[in-house]
């Protein structure tokens, strides 16, 4: 009933091309991304051997504080800082979704946290505009428009040829018609997600999926499976309304237009335009006259440090005053106080911005999907603010045992016992209820367009 | 008769409710982006603006010290958005908005503004120039692609043939009936576009961007005109309004989807750019390099001890710190001016990549053409960056000369006011309308190669309908 047709060996072709280009790319993704956090290792570990070796060198001799790796302020500023690395998901190549646009790593240090954080990755913006041309991207964009090429006529074509009459005519009713040209359709999708789903097994290879990454995969290529039903059932609809091929074409490309193009981008315009996040040059500004009111106190500053902090007015209490690395403490705690408030504005805007597109996301199949593929791969937004939240309790950290060191002058022996990063994983129970939230999202949306369509349906002339 | 084709076409379109669904989508949609554009714009502009007051005046106002350390407190550089990014906004959100210029260092600009967004924003945004790159073609194939074959279909067309009508002047009227219904739509857009941008002289004078503007709306229009041509000669070659409209929906959905990631992807392979630990570890070995800076520091004073014919640097009539200060600055300079330089030279060479893209889908050379003369594109980011650079190295040769002419070696030497006032205000010009035209002949010509096959396409294709 389709071996004959050309359409769907052009499009089961083009989807294969664009699959394995899109593999590709992720695949190179990938590397570009395993490549970064390998320079960035070897980058600390030759820093860590260069630094304990000149102190090792310098033998108890006094260097001057800024050349010396000793030093507790120039170690926990320059020459100790450390990465912390959001390790790629082992279905990093299939979506390349945020961790194009958010960095990988942060290099930690006495910094203040929103210096830190500000950190990107070098990219050509032009690319960051354009996006990638990934396996989800694939998904989200071209699937659905194959699916629509192959059956956008389920009805329409054999009408216009006066051949539904014919076949009904048989002992078949309409329903079992369409539901039998659904299934021959589907059954190709099927078969191409199969070969997909093999496909990332041989290619990223079971040992490094592991038992989670084969339970993410299932739910990758389920979502798809879910994704494309979601779309037949539109063809189905359309069907429904019994138009010419014609003008079936043109409502299957419109309904793909607001739904995967129109609509999330609207929806983008819509968060951004209510939630405006003001431009960071204020944020940059408030610090800049925070620090420059701070440092004229400074001296005074370290008084009033020194009684929040007892514990640290040790016997060197004189000595510290004087002390340039001393003042800046206590000058960068007044300066983080005082900017806390502009920089809980900018948390607010975003917050309220995630808020809504976590709920309106529902409003089109390809965000949610596109959401949930990304999340699955690791590549999606939750995970990188998991790993934000993990940065700063490190930056914390880095801060705790750096700060008592540089007010008492302590100098370090060597950076043995410097608090590392330890990247914990999100809870896989986390993501598959998310994606589970997905899947829901896509069965009521494609019920209803069912559940319309079987009314119609009742209402259908075949004349 | 030539009218009356036109009038027909024009009439047979607006009567159809998809034409009238889809205009009025078009023409919200274009309202709506453009209100957004323009509060945006208007927005960041004004909060630009006043850090850029504020930073001068930080400046302005520092206390009596050594000019170092007030080349160590510097000055921040923030991007000025350009009028135009309210119809295209470009790469902007990808691009930071703010470096700090310090002495001895290039920084880069930080704070991208998609770092303060969410995952939404790889759908894209939804700019004027978005409406008019990816719908108005989509408007066009709609409202053309049964002009020929549905009045084949209904067996019209042989009749209006048979009567003696040239081919000819078929095509054109049928063209000017399809531009016509495309005019109720794309003119009032345009006027859209106007009038916001006329809502923004609170930023200086509108007519420096009329030039730009002008150029822009000429691309989009034979942008267009190359769709419709397409659309026309599809239409007159095609064996059923059916496959004339699937054919030209995959042509529509490749141009406006597929090749600008495509093409993207390809180029990065083809001229892979470095990470940024890759990128900076490069570039600070070159500038940690203490022979390097011990020799030529020896020459210049060399140099500078005969060209005074003098044994010692302290009979020397200048201060050598400033001199060496500065010294230092001209070697970090040429380092970042290679390292920046390749970097960008990178990028420049992956866009120029992915613009002969535009071979295959005009919108890759319409987009380059409209982020280009909306002052939004790579190019543009590059040139502010280089300006901001050389405002820094500006402000450190006038203090390092300070310091070399007014200071004496061994003494606490403290400048005021009056240094700090010699250093002008940071005035960025963008480059001019034909500068931007120039730099996009590449697209120009692709474009026009388009316009050229698509109406000599169109042209075979309606002879061939006399001939039969």
């Amino acid at each position: 009933m389709l071996g004959g047709d050309r359409t769907l060996w052009v499009v089961a072709a083009l989807l294969l091309t664009a699959s394995a280009y899109g593999l590709v790319n992720g695949l190179r993704w990938r590397a570009f991304q395993d490549r970064a956090i390998a320079d960035a290792r070897a980058e600390e570990l030759e820093r860590y051997a260069g630094a304990e070796q000149a102190i090792r060198d310098a033998r108890g001799q006094k260097l001057p504080a800024f050349a010396d790796p000793g030093n507790p302020d120039t170690a926990g500023r320059r020459r100790a800082p450390r990465y912390a690395v959001l390790p790629p998901g082992a279905l990093a190549p299939l979506a390349v979704g945020q961790s194009g646009l958010l960095p990988g790593y942060f290099r930690v240090s006495t910094e203040s946290r929103e210096t830190i954080l500000a950190a990107t990755e070098t990219e050509n913006p032009t690319r960051l505009l354009t996006g990638r041309f990934d396996l989800a991207f694939v998904i989200v964009y071209l699937l659905p428009l194959l699916i629509l090429a192959v059956s956008y006529s389920l009805l329409s074509a054999e009408q216009e040829q006066g051949t539904l009459a014919l076949a009904l005519s048989q002992p078949v009713t309409l329903r079992q018609l369409l539901g039998a040209k659904v299934a021959v359709r589907a059954f190709v999708l099927a078969a191409y997600l199969t070969l997909l789903a093999t496909t990332i097994l041989f290619v990223i290879g079971p040992s490094a999926l592991g038992a989670d990454g084969l339970l993410r995969t299932a739910l990758w290529v389920g979502l798809a499976a879910a994704y494309g039903l979601f779309w037949f059932a539109v063809a189905l609809a359309v069907a429904a309304l019994g138009q010419s091929s014609a003008a079936s074409a043109t409502m299957v490309a419109g309904v793909w237009l607001v739904l995967t193009v129109l609509l999330p981008s609207a929806l983008n315009l819509g968060v951004t335009t209510l939630y405006p996040v003001p431009s960071r040059v204020e944020m940059v500004q408030a610090v800049r006259e925070a620090s420059d009111a701070a440092s004229e106190e400074g001296a005074r500053l370290l008084g009033r440090y020194y009684q929040d902090h007892p514990e640290l007015a040790a016997d060197s209490n004189e000595r510290a005053v004087n002390e340039f690395a001393v003042i800046r403490l206590a000058v960068d705690a007044r300066v983080e106080e005082q900017v806390r408030p502009v920089l809980a504005t900018y948390d607010r805007q975003i917050e309220r911005q995630q808020r809504t597109v976590d709920w309106l996301r529902f409003a089109s199949p390809a965000v949610l999907v596109h959401e949930a593929l990304a999340d699955l791969s690791g590549s999606g937004t939750a995970r990188h603010r998991h790993f934000v939240a993990q940065v700063g309790r490190f930056h914390d950290e880095w801060q705790r045992y750096f700060q008592p060191r540089i007010a008492r002058q302590a100098p370090l022996a060597d950076y043995r016992d410097l608090p590392a990063f330890q990247h914990a994983e999100e809870p896989l129970r986390a993501v598959v209820l998310r994606v589970l939230q997905a899947f829901a999202g896509l069965g009521c949306a494609a019920a209803l367009v069912l559940g319309w369509c079987a009314i119609r349906l009742r209402r259908f002339s075949t004349a | 008769m030539l009218r009356r084709i036109a009038r027909r076409e024009l009439v047979d379109i607006v009567r159809d409710g998809r034409f009238r669904l889809m205009a009025g989508l078009v023409l919200g949609l274009a309202l709506m982006s453009l209100a957004a554009g323009w509060r945006h714009y208007v927005d960041v502009e004004r909060q630009h603006e006043q850090a850029r007051r504020a930073t001068r005046a930080q400046w302005l106002g520092q206390p009596k010290k050594n000019p170092h350390s007030a080349a160590h407190y510097g000055v921040y550089a923030f991007k000025p958005k350009s009028r135009l990014s309210l119809v295209d906004t470009g790469v902007d959100p990808y691009v930071g908005v703010a470096a700090w210029l310090e002495a001895h260092k290039q920084n880069e600009f930080r704070y991208r503004p998609v770092q303060d967004r969410t995952a939404l924003q790889q759908f894209g945004e939804l700019t004027a120039a978005q409406t008019l790159l990816v719908l108005i073609p989509l408007f066009v194939v709609l409202a053309g692609f049964s002009t020929y074959s549905g009045e084949r279909e209904q067996g019209t067309l042989r009749a209006v043939l048979s009567h003696g009508v040239p081919p000819r002047t078929l095509a054109l009227g049928k063209a000017l009936g399809v531009t016509a219904a495309l005019a109720l739509v794309v003119v009032p857009a345009l006027l859209l576009v106007l009038g916001a941008i006329s809502l923004t002289s609170e930023f200086g004078a509108v007519a420096h961007d009329l030039a730009r503007g002008t150029i822009l709306a000429g691309c989009f229009l034979v942008y267009f005109a190359i769709f419709l041509a397409l659309t026309l000669g599809v239409s007159a070659r095609a064996s059923s309004s059916r496959s004339a409209l699937v054919l030209l929906l995959a042509f529509w959905f490749v141009n406006s989807l597929v090749a600008a990631r495509a093409a993207s992807d390809l180029a990065s392979a083809l001229a892979p750019a470095p990470s940024s630990i890759e990128f900076q570890r490069a570039m600070e070995a070159e500038l940690n390099d203490q022979q390097e800076t011990a020799r030529r520091l020896a020459a210049r004073k060399a140099a500078l001890l005969q060209q005074h014919g003098v044994s010692s640097v302290d009979a020397l009539p200048v201060n050598f710190r400033g001199i060496s200060l500065q010294e230092g600055e001209e070697l970090g300079n040429e380092v970042f001016d290679r390292h920046y330089g390749r970097l960008f030279g990178q990028y420049a060479r992956q866009d120029l990549a992915a613009r002969f893209g535009g071979m295959v889908a005009p919108l890759l050379s319409m987009r380059a053409l409209s982020m280009g003369l909306a002052g939004t594109d790579l190019a543009h980011h590059r040139d502010f960056v280089t300006a901001a650079e050389g405002y820094r190295r500006e402000i450190q040769r006038l203090l390092n000369a300070d310091i070399a002419v007014n200071s004496k070696a061994g003494e606490v030497y403290e400048a005021g006011a009056d240094l700090w006032s010699k250093v002008p205000e940071f005035v960025y010009t963008p480059p001019d309308a034909l500068t931007v035209a120039g730099a996009h002949l590449l697209d120009l010509g692709l474009l026009g190669l388009w316009l050229t096959a698509a109406v000599a396409f169109l042209a075979r294709g309606t002879a061939a309908l006399g001939a039969d």
